[in-house]
């Protein structure tokens, strides 16, 4: 595949203000790559330029300035937006449907062939684990749940690249672990994912690569390892020493020139511990209800 | 551009949008008091100022079908198109493989769709009440209908077909407004008030025959080309009620259909030149 996910060349956006129309410039001269199977990151703080980035990538607003390319077709095109998903921030649906019926109403709306939409629609429902909730209508959901149909409705139509807005923003641990897990599915897939989140540490184990954008303008990007690594350290997760072995390892490291800068207990983080508690708990219940209907099933 | 594809696309949005508009209770409300003022037609013969009882049940008829259908025209287009850009349904939907005008076709036709149904559920009601009425006055008064009846029951239904041609109109022009507008209200208002210039549009065409000034000629005759004549679809009489006046021709009656046609999609190519450049 020659053309990557995204080209973005010398983007700018400036928005007219006011009665005066002054000039506001969202995004400014953006040069930014994202290669297929990615999963990529678009960080910044509130106004810095992410959504409408985003925006300009759907077609949904036009560039001041420069050009974005979607597999090599210009984002301007309709055509573009069919290898492209999309998830929006905090979405809301037709409520009164149900989350099968808006699903494949997607479906519908992005030309999946009759023969094969049912088979879609059932597969992305079952992807994103919303089967037994897919009759229920929309307005009964939850803000998780409404995020995982949200997701069903970017895939149903199969596409390369997907775009999640703040895909994990309102939703517990429990709920972006279980969006994280999608998002890995994706990449297994073959899929591109840009994401963009405020929730760095929670798309930190996620993402192959990241931007930062502040006031529209690109100031890092890269690996994580390249970003986040301290330059020149390394650290050796070890069982607990006792003072003499602690003393003994400096002295080798000593020998070879090199010296123990810190020692510290490695942490999980809170995100993990909870993720985990509520999943063993979870999982205690079911085999509990398990038991009981068993016996029920004995007498 | 896939015309197949396109109006397939079309299609899902307009049934969607039906879909929203029949489970909004605005629609039920107004339904139901056009519905009991038909039905209660008779019962208000005393502001009847000497027409025959036939003419003013079909006149008060005629009336509310216009009156509950105007305002049901504007404010469901309305509804149905700020509900998308208020809660950002419509930025997943133009996200897809979606072009703008599919867009707003599909909420136009879903709307259309609406307004077929009040039409529809009127006209037969109309019917009804008429058919009633005069089935009444022939037992009492078997001597005035000695030719047979004298309401023709089936151009009731062309009547509201004709109807719904207009009404297509007005929800166009209320596209049109809300496609740069940014309030539900500021639409609904605005399209009434050209509600009101396209029925006295005559007016601006009487004018236009007396002005001298060939600057004032040019501006009233732009203004008369601009907004549609809705005294043009007000041919209930004499469709309906064939001793009132002599029957429209069906050539006529192709004219006032082209003419409504023309001026919705003259509209709608007026919504999508706003709405292409719209920041969704």
């Amino acid at each position: 595949m020659t053309s990557p996910a995204i080209r973005i060349k010398n983007l700018t956006k400036d928005f007219a203000t006011g009665i005066r129309r002054t000039k506001l410039r969202a995004v400014d001269a953006l040069n930014l790559e994202i290669g297929h199977n990615e999963v990529f990151g678009l960080l910044g703080p509130n106004g810095s330029g992410k959504s409408t980035t985003i925006k300009i990538i759907l077609g949904l607003l036009a560039p001041s300035a420069g050009t974005v390319e979607v597999y090599g077709e210009s984002a301007v095109k309709v055509a573009a937006r069919h290898s492209v998903g999309f998830l929006p921030e905090a979405p809301y649906f037709y409520r009164y449907l149900s989350g099968r019926e808006l699903v494949r109403f997607y479906a519908k709306v992005c030309g999946v062939a009759p023969s094969e939409r049912e088979e879609r629609v059932q597969s992305v429902i079952d992807l994103v684990g919303m089967a037994e909730a897919a009759h229920r209508r929309v307005g009964t959901y939850s803000k998780g749940m409404l995020q995982r149909i949200g997701l069903a409705q970017a895939l149903v139509h199969n596409p390369r690249l997907v775009i999640l807005d703040e895909p994990t923003a309102g939703v517990d641990p429990l709920g972006a672990a279980a969006i994280a897990e999608i998002i890995r599915t994706l990449k297994e897939r073959g899929k591109t994912v840009l994401l963009s989140s405020h929730l760095l540490a929670q798309i930190e184990g996620m993402c192959d690569r990241v931007a930062i954008l502040h006031r529209g303008r690109l100031i890092e990007s890269g690996t994580m390892e390249t970003l986040t690594a301290e330059a020149g350290l390394e650290s050796l997760v070890v069982d607990r020493l006792t003072d003499s072995v602690r003393a003994e390892v400096e002295a080798v490291l000593q020998r070879h020139g090199k010296s123990l800068r810190r020692t510290e207990v490695p942490r999980r983080s809170l995100d993990e511990l909870f993720v985990r508690s509520v999943r063993e708990r979870e999982s205690e219940r079911l085999k509990c209800g398990q038991e009981l209907s068993n016996r029920g099933g004995d007498k | 551009m896939n015309v197949l594809a396109m109006s397939g696309r079309v299609t899902t949005i307009a049934r969607n949008t039906f879909l929203e508009a029949v489970r909004q209770r605005f629609f039920n409300s107004i339904l139901t008091l056009a519905l009991a003022m038909l039905l209660g037609a008779h019962f208000f013969q005393q502001f009847n100022f000497g027409a025959s009882e036939l003419k003013f049940i079909a006149d008060f008829g005629f009336g509310a079908i216009f009156f509950f259908g105007a305002i049901l025209a504007i404010t469901a287009m309305t509804q149905l198109f700020f509900s998308e850009m208020e809660n950002r349904t419509a930025l997943t939907l133009l996200a897809k493989p979606v072009y703008r005008l599919e867009f707003l076709l599909g909420k136009f036709f879903g709307a259309q769709l609406l307004m077929a149904v009040f039409c529809l559920v009127l006209s037969l009601v109309l019917m009804a009440v008429m058919y009633v009425r005069e089935s009444a006055l022939i037992e009492r008064f078997p001597d005035s209908f000695a030719d047979g009846r004298v309401v023709q029951y089936w151009d009731c239904l062309l009547f509201g077909f004709i109807q719904w041609i207009k009404f297509g109109i007005l929800s166009a022009i209320a596209l049109v407004i809300a496609s740069f507008s940014n309030t539900n209200l500021y639409t609904v208002i605005v399209s009434f008030f050209v509600l009101v210039i396209c029925q006295l549009q005559y007016i601006a065409q009487d004018a236009y025959g007396e002005i001298v000034n060939p600057l004032g000629r040019f501006a009233v005759w732009l203004a008369s080309l601009l907004f549609p004549n809705f005294q043009v679809f007000n041919v209930g009489e004499r469709m309906f009620v064939s001793v009132v006046e002599e029957p429209l021709g069906a050539m006529i009656l192709l004219g006032i259909v082209l003419y409504g046609v023309a001026y919705t999609a003259f509209f709608l190519l007026l919504a999508l030149l706003h709405f292409r450049n719209r920041e969704i």
